[in-house]
């Protein structure tokens, strides 16, 4: 079975190569009869073509789908104009969503930001650094199903006086007088818990982000501005801080992107129950469960719509960047 | 549902195996599906072959299911005699989220061979877009007529045609307790007599019930299914029907009543640990306080497979003498006797020679005397002889059956997934706030 497995992994794998290969070497021989100047012009189209045309099945073309879905009944047969746009919007659970994302939007990248720049900054400092920096490091090899099981049992209630078996609710109840908290039952706390989460599995790629971009920040720099009498605090906040601005920004974003598309952890802790949903599980259930292309179309437009300015914010930065480089 | 919960259950439950491992004694703690008599399994062997019309067929076929862990092994015994006896591989795809993946099969073109799961109104759905074969055909009338009930027949058809025949059951409506510290009826005459109880319980200091609703993302199916029970028997096999079928709306009086009547097993002071312990403890668990020193609660509602899953946290607990069960008693005397049952059923989409012969052996009688030696289903199939069962709980629950005045499925598990999912967080929300019965009943109305 795992044999079988391996060898058609190792098939598909020579076959993308030589498939490569053959279309490079045709393409070029093809475009060898151009003019000099039309050669120059079609050669980087042979190279990104493929690319382009794999990202325009992909995703373009369901995209493009999508928003055309948006506009038409459950069924996709009638035009029924912004009617799902209106019915979702004006649904409360739809609202709940949106609230919801709109938080996660603002306390994850924040909050990932805080915590990745700040380890990446100290631990330098600390011989038991490198101990940190992997701690934080790790969750991000665990799948995010698996990380909504574990925080469900880090979470975990009981009721006072019995013995706690979630984590959090033992430390706790460590505190004289503190009674256990139902953190994702309670929905005052839910939302937060469950971003606290995401942010374990998060943070620790913003910190690598960081710390790589740390290593950038020239040694003399900090000297020179430690012997004309900076402060610690002040050499971080007027040197190396502006340095980091760009990093931040891309941090910021993914971790944006992330927050939007929130949906796994959501699913397995809690599906949306307690007020807890956001935008992707509302847009699922409209999907799945109740089979209507129309108004789950609706959801993803909206999603999209959000993410966009981002993108383009983010794209934008990136060419700016490349172009001082 | 039960089956889809249970597979949950089973990933649950591998975790709470794991810590009692660690916190009790070396004693082996993992139920091993236990080996079924050599005789059955060479008559499921003849009976595979003959299925496949007296020859090996070789190849595969698909199908999709909701079992996994320890549940699909089980199945797996099942599966075994077949695949040796023809040839043929049988390619078992489980998954949690059985509609979405299917849908999404279907749509592509690329569905499984046989389906397997305990949403039969998700099956309906799909039997109604044409995409089922009519097992009346495939499998034929005498043979489905001799081995299953008129009611699981019907409850697995849409209009004359068969979508589905059932391939394990549950029974549900059990009180599950402890011997040893329940003083209470074990043989109530009715509900009130045991509610009469459990007050008489709650007022001295120790809540009756142990109750939990979490299943992460189905969570509140207990509370839905007891519901749905206290439904069937309170207001009677006819109205049940109507209801399930949206000729009576959900707010109506009597499903009102129903949410009240269930609303007395988790009220402040009456269920373990009050409402938010009920809302967040996980229903693997919800037994776990009745084996506390002393026991924090004594009476669990729950389905036939409760037993395997307490057994299985608690692998020193000896069946009949630290756990038992009784039937819920008659909520009306008007409908005396009445169980509920849930299980899976088994369809078919492409028919290719593989799956014809997969899903007749399915309908055999050797097949079910094979489910049944898994000691985790009890067998829809009514030639199969009672004494089968070695275990204590499944021998129990067969007894059940066969005195009850009638069974009926459980309506949410004939209802469109949409309404099933609305009708779990009704759960959740009435056990919450059940001065707001009227809005919620409302919210699930609205689905339809």
């Amino acid at each position: 079975m795992i044999a079988d497995r391996i060898r058609l992994v190792l098939i598909a794998v020579a076959l993308i190569s030589i498939l490569t290969v053959v279309y490079l070497r045709l393409g070029d021989r093809t475009l060898a009869h151009l003019s000099q100047a039309g050669y120059r012009r079609a050669m980087p189209w042979l190279f990104i073509g493929p690319g382009v045309l794999i990202v325009g099945l992909t995703l373009v073309f369901p995209g493009i789908l999508t928003v055309f879905f948006s506009f038409f009944d459950s069924e996709g047969t009638s035009f029924v104009g912004f009617d799902n746009y209106v019915a979702t919007l004006s649904d409360p659970v739809t609202q709940i969503a949106l609230r919801n994302t709109g938080l996660w939007v603002i306390l994850l990248p924040s909050l990932s930001v805080l915590v990745g720049l700040a380890i990446a900054v100290l631990a330098d400092r600390v011989w038991y650094g490198g101990l940190v920096k992997a701690a934080l490091f790790l969750p991000i090899a665990i799948s995010a199903v698996a990380a909504g099981v574990i925080w469900t049992f880090m979470y975990e209630y009981q009721p006072p006086l019995a013995a706690q078996t979630g984590t959090v609710n033992s430390i706790i109840t460590l505190l004289p007088g503190a009674e256990p908290i139902a953190w994702i039952i309670n929905e005052a706390t839910n939302n937060y818990a469950l971003i606290g989460a995401t942010l374990w599995t998060q943070a620790g790629f913003a910190m690598v982000i960081f710390a790589a971009a740390l290593r950038s920040i020239p040694d003399e720099l900090l000297e020179a501005a430690r012997l004309d009498g900076a402060s610690e605090w002040k050499a971080f906040r007027f040197l190396t801080l502006p340095l980091l601005l760009p990093t931040v920004v891309v941090v910021m974003t993914t971790m944006t992107v992330i927050a939007l598309k929130a949906f796994d952890i959501v699913y397995v802790m809690t599906n949306g129950a307690y007020g807890t949903d956001v935008l992707s599980t509302v847009m699922y259930r409209e999907l799945f469960t109740a089979k209507d292309n129309g108004t789950a179309g609706a959801v993803a437009t909206i999603l999209m719509l959000a993410v966009a300015p981002i993108m383009y914010y983010n794209l934008r930065q990136f060419r700016r960047q490349s172009r001082e480089a | 549902m039960q089956q889809l919960r249970s597979a949950v259950a089973g990933a649950v439950t591998a975790v709470l195996v794991l810590s009692a491992c660690s916190s009790s004694d070396s004693e082996p703690v993992t139920r091993q599906t236990p080996e079924a008599p050599r005789s059955d399994v060479e008559a499921a062997e003849a009976a595979a072959l003959e299925a496949a019309g007296g020859k090996t067929l070789d190849g595969q076929v698909t199908m999709l299911g909701v079992l996994g862990g320890a549940e699909l092994d089980a199945f797996r015994t099942v599966l075994r005699p077949f695949e040796k006896a023809t040839g043929v591989e049988v390619q078992y795809e489980g998954t949690r989220d059985f509609a979405a993946v299917l849908q999404t099969r279907v749509d592509g073109g690329n569905p499984p061979d046989v389906v397997a799961t305990p949403a039969i109104g998700e099956m309906a759905g799909f039997a109604e877009e044409g995409e089922l074969a009519d097992l009346r055909d495939v499998v034929g009338d005498d043979v489905l007529d001799a081995n299953f009930s008129t009611s699981l027949l019907e409850t697995g058809s849409l209009d004359d045609e068969v979508f589905g025949i059932f391939n394990s059951v549950n029974l549900g409506g059990l009180i599950w307790y402890d011997p040893k510290t329940y003083e209470g009826p074990t043989d109530p005459a009715s509900w009130e007599e045991l509610q009469a109880w459990a007050a008489e319980t709650a007022e001295s200091g120790t809540a009756p019930w142990c109750v939990g609703l979490e299943s992460g993302a189905a969570s509140g199916w207990p509370a839905a299914d007891f519901i749905d029970e206290i439904l069937l028997r309170e207001a009677g096999p006819e109205f049940h029907k109507r209801w399930r079928e949206g000729e009576e709306p959900w707010t109506s009086p009597e499903v009102k009543h129903a949410f009240e009547t269930y609303g007395g097993t988790v009220a402040e002071g009456v269920a373990y640990g009050g409402t938010t312990n009920v809302l967040s403890t996980n229903f693997a668990k919800a037994a776990n306080p009745m084996f506390d020193e002393p026991a924090g609660c004594f009476i669990l509602q729950q389905a036939t497979f409760m037993g395997g899953i307490i057994t299985d946290s608690f692998p020193r607990l000896e069946p009949g003498k630290d756990l038992d069960f009784f039937a819920v008693p008659d909520f009306n005397a008007d409908y005396p006797g009445i169980r509920s049952i849930s299980g899976e059923i088994v369809g078919m989409i492409n028919e290719t020679p593989q799956s014809v012969a997969l899903v007749k052996y399915l309908a055999t009688r050797e097949a079910g005397t094979l489910i049944a030696s898994t000691g985790r289903w009890l067998s829809p199939n009514k030639n199969v002889d009672d004494d089968i069962y070695k275990d204590y709980f499944l021998r129990k629950a067969a007894q059940v059956i066969a005195a009850a005045e009638g069974t009926y499925s459980l309506g949410n598990s004939l209802m469109p997934q949409t309404t099933v999912d609305a009708f779990w967080k009704a759960g959740l929300d009435y056990t919450q706030n059940p001065e707001d019965v009227d809005a919620i009943l409302q919210t699930v109305e609205d689905t339809r």
